[in-house]
């Protein structure tokens, strides 16, 4: 099940994301969080510390990315594995078994 | 590790951006849910009610509310009374809960802040409506598009 998550800025999405990511996983489902926010703070809402989250290395952009032509002609960066794998490889260890997945840190790295 | 769990039980969670922009984007193309979490008060909730088409468009078929951080019955009252208005159905309701704020200070979860927080309760009533609403074997291709080149 994905489950996507949005609401006006403040309105408490990152709490609830991270909640529901954790009551997942206490109730032993494997779960992928991915944080979409330009200001990432998924991790600590997770439960990851500052220092893990400080250390976190970004993922280089062109190692999981591609640009395609989409159905209406318009370029598109699209991920070039499947979720899963990304998050095997790159994922972060985030409190019982979650992996996470920094969006913006992938757009942003690479970038010059 | 240990028990073996099939695809279909993996559970994905997607924090995303607060602009309405991401979904015309394609982001969220292959979320099989769609939770729009709404404070009760008029611009948090006129946000919700233009999130809706826009997620219909991109046909996601389960489309719920989330009313959270409500402090009274009178507020409870008018964002029910709002959501009923505009064909936004609502799957849970998130008491405002001060721990919120004191799990943050601290620099820890919520969670692990208190596990028995109002909050925390009521989001494990939220996963278990949504393992009856959704089918598990619901999920679609695991590629999901991101941002377009820009």
């Amino acid at each position: 099940m994905k489950i996507g998550i949005s609401g006006k800025g403040g309105s408490g999405k990152t709490t609830i994301s991270a909640t529901l990511a954790r009551v997942f996983a206490k109730k032993g489902f494997p779960v992928l969080a991915i944080d979409g926010d330009p200001n990432p703070n998924l991790g600590m809402a997770l439960g990851l510390d500052a220092q893990t989250l400080e250390e976190t290395h970004s993922i280089p952009r062109g190692s999981i990315t591609e640009r395609v032509e989409g159905a209406d002609g318009k370029m598109r960066m699209v991920l070039k594995d499947t979720v899963e794998n990304i998050a095997a490889l790159h994922g972060i260890h985030a409190p019982d078994g979650i992996r996470l997945i920094v969006g913006t840190k992938v757009e942003t790295a690479g970038a010059g | 590790m240990g028990e073996i769990v099939s695809e279909a039980d993996k559970i994905t969670v997607m924090d995303m951006e607060a602009s309405l922009e991401h979904l015309s984007r394609g982001t969220v193309r292959h979320v099989d849910v769609m939770l729009i979490v709404t404070e009760p008060y008029y611009r948090s909730l006129e946000t919700a009610r233009r999130t809706l088409p826009l997620a219909r468009a991109l046909g996601i078929n389960h489309i719920y509310a989330v009313v959270n951080k409500y402090r009274s019955a009178e507020d409870e009252k008018a964002v029910t009374d709002f959501c009923k208005n505009n064909d936004l159905e609502i799957i849970a309701k998130i008491p405002f809960d001060p721990e919120v704020t004191q799990a943050d200070l601290e620099g820890k979860s919520l969670y692990d802040f208190n596990s028995a927080a109002p909050v925390v309760k009521e989001v494990e009533k939220l996963a278990d409506t949504l393992r009856q609403r959704v089918p598990l074997n619901n999920s679609s291709a695991s590629k999901v598009l991101t941002k377009p080149n820009c």
